[in-house]
């Protein structure tokens, strides 16, 4: 897929840019308004990752001019205002979603494989990776024709896992995106550990390869 | 009090006292002028008496009219000082009169009179003269004008009084027009304070100092929030690099153990920071008021998403939870709302041990959260101030501050107690 990250930090920008780019996912860049405005004229892409405050212009002039063009590119603004009225603004100016910086590398790409996902498959709600068979819709996980039954939690852990397929998710980011990260879970990565034990024993019966595995104490890795 | 009860008071204290003495004055003038009439009368009817004796050299018959007496006395030469005095007159009644007026049998009565001491010789005896006049009627004098000065004063008072309360009333009408706008003043708010239409100057200027300073206090407020936001803007960011790039570092693979325990350690560093910001931030904002949104929420819901929520660290902790939960719908901000409930159970989680237990109670009335803990009280005085957190808490010190802000921006009251072996913290509607 084809990602550009408008994102004036230059740290955060080639972080990002890096994340996305293994995985044959071609990542373009712009670092400024004019920049950024250049780039969504000529080029489409599936997903664009929009900061709010750029130098020379506002992301959201960027996002009013992407829908003027109706383009249907993907967009999700990454913002450093954590203010309820720039969420609307940027949802009803036809952003698919809003996240508030700091986030975790791991939720961005989740975030951004959902958008896609929608953009792309159309209508239909399947997910497939290798023998795992995810219907989006009802929230169904087969192992080729084998439900399995997952809880609310297992099931958004192995839908993250996916989407960060070949990268090690840390804790946190696993923490943060389960629980919120209005939770303190500092202390109580022991129910992380229970999770992904129940997910993978619940797979693994069903037939499943295990996907899943431990990194080094920080965090989960799910790899082909 | 009120300034025009207070102004009532004083000026019905020193009007009375003003009163008091001008009457007081104003008596002993009249008294002192009638005094010196019967005076001269006294010194006329001593002059006649004189007269009488040169003439005729013998006292004269001593005679005793409506209001007049006279005696003589022999008395040693000499020792008689002429001098007036106040003394008392012998009144007889009048045969027909008397009677009727009184019931009792006496002859007379006493009343207050005024009399001359005085002396005369006749050829070689010496006496003393005692002319008495009544006052009787004098006194009734002043005393008629002293009710009718009295009378005309108090009503005066009451006139003053009677139009004050309607003047004063009209008076102050723009001042309580003034503080109606004030009252309704939100700093957040684009109403301005208008202009008052009055002619006395003051009202002009408090109305002038009171737009005024609107306007800067609105204008203040909203630096301020450009602050905040661009302080949020600018701490978000070198937090948001830090954590990608520890996202970033941990795909390079091959740690040591001691490695991964140091990069985790930088991960609650981080998270724990960007938490802390948030919440300065989230206080700020419920300080200033910039939660706008309401919408109804039924907090039974609420609660009990919350607790499937933390279901984990329930279960983790082997804790007991005991939920009574009956509807209850308020109309506020459902971020803030979640926020409060989340912040109260957690920390009903965080402060309690191994086992314990975990009571909520959602009424009509309140919300009670309640846990088991360390056996001793908390300070009520203290727990809700910024940045007050018990010793190893890993909490931002900033939970109980913000859920207190978020109560007393819904209106609500947030109060703790001890009770048995609970903490207790209740959320009353």
């Amino acid at each position: 897929m084809k990602i550009l990250i408008i994102e004036d930090e230059e740290g955060l920008r080639e972080s990002i840019e890096e994340y996305f780019s293994e995985d044959g996912n071609i990542c373009e860049t712009a670092a400024n308004y004019p920049a950024a405005l250049s780039k969504i004229s000529v080029y489409r892409y599936d997903c664009i990752l929009l900061d709010i405050t750029l130098p020379g212009g506002s992301g959201m002039d960027i996002l009013k001019n992407l829908k003027a063009g109706n383009h249907p590119d993907g967009v999700l603004i990454i913002s450093a205002k954590n203010s309820l009225d720039d969420r609307l603004d940027g949802l009803n100016l036809g952003a698919d979603d809003y996240m508030v910086k700091p986030f975790h590398l791991s939720e961005l790409k989740a975030r951004v494989s959902a958008i896609i996902r929608r953009k792309t498959f159309n209508g239909s709600n399947l997910l497939l990776f290798n023998e795992l068979n995810i219907d989006l819709l009802a929230k169904e996980v087969k192992v080729g024709q084998l439900p399995v039954k997952l809880t609310r939690k297992e099931y958004a852990l192995l839908l993250y896992f996916i989407a960060n397929k070949g990268k090690v998710v840390s804790k946190n980011a696993i923490a943060e995106h389960l629980w919120g990260d209005g939770i303190d879970m500092a202390n109580n990565f022991d129910f992380i550990y229970s999770h992904i034990k129940n997910l993978r024993k619940k797979l693994m019966e069903a037939g499943c390869h295990d996907y899943i595995q431990a990194a080094y104490g920080m965090g989960y890795k799910f790899t082909e | 009090m009120k300034l025009q009860t207070r102004y009532n008071y004083v000026n019905l204290a020193t009007t009375i006292v003003v009163l008091l003495i001008t009457g007081i004055i104003y008596y002993q003038a009249i008294s002192w002028i009638l005094t010196r009439q019967k005076d001269r009368d006294l010194k006329v009817e001593e002059d006649e008496v004189f007269e009488y004796v040169a003439l005729n050299h013998q006292l004269p018959q001593t005679f005793e009219s409506n209001d007049q007496q006279i005696t003589f006395t022999e008395a040693k030469p000499g020792s008689i000082k002429r001098e007036f005095i106040n003394t008392e007159y012998y009144k007889r009644w009048d045969r027909d009169k008397g009677f009727k007026k009184h019931k009792h049998r006496s002859e007379g009565e006493y009343e207050s009179g005024r009399g001359l001491i005085t002396s005369v010789t006749v050829g070689d005896k010496y006496y003393k003269i005692l002319i008495v006049v009544s006052k009787v009627e004098t006194e009734d004098l002043i005393r008629l004008i002293f009710t009718i000065t009295i009378a005309v004063i108090l009503l005066l008072l009451l006139v003053l009084l009677v139009t004050n309360r309607f003047i004063l009333n009209r008076l102050w009408k723009p001042f309580y027009n003034i503080m109606k706008e004030l009252r309704l003043f939100n700093i957040a708010d684009t109403r301005e304070i208008p202009k008052l239409g009055t002619d006395i100057d003051e009202f002009k200027e408090l109305n002038t100092v009171v737009v005024d300073m609107a306007a800067r206090a609105k204008h203040d407020y909203k630096d301020l929030k450009i602050f905040t936001e661009n302080a949020s803007h600018e701490l978000m960011t070198p937090i948001a690099v830090i954590n990608s790039k520890l996202d970033t570092l941990i795909q390079t693979e091959n740690f040591s153990e001691r490695q991964s325990k140091l990069l985790n350690d930088l991960y609650s560093a981080v998270s724990r920071l960007n938490r802390l910001n948030q919440s300065l931030l989230l206080l700020v904002k419920i300080e200033h008021r910039l939660m706008h949104e309401r919408r109804q929420i039924n907090l039974r819901e609420l609660a009990e998403e919350m607790t499937m929520q933390f279901e984990e660290i329930f279960q983790g902790k082997r804790l007991k939870i005991a939920c009574k939960l009956n509807d209850k719908e308020i109309y506020a901000s459902p971020y803030l709302a979640e926020v409060l409930l989340s912040n109260l159970i957690s920390n009903a989680i965080r402060h309690n041990y191994v086992g314990g237990e975990v009571v909520i109670n959602l009424t009509n009335e309140s919300l009670v959260v309640q846990n088991t803990g360390n056996e001793t009280e908390l300070n009520e005085e203290i727990i809700f101030t910024r940045f007050h957190k018990s010793s190893g808490s890993e909490g931002s010190g900033l939970g109980l501050t913000i859920s207190k802000q978020i109560c007393e921006n819904f209106g609500f009251s947030l109060k703790y107690s001890f009770e048995g072996v609970y903490h207790t913290f209740t959320v009353g509607f």
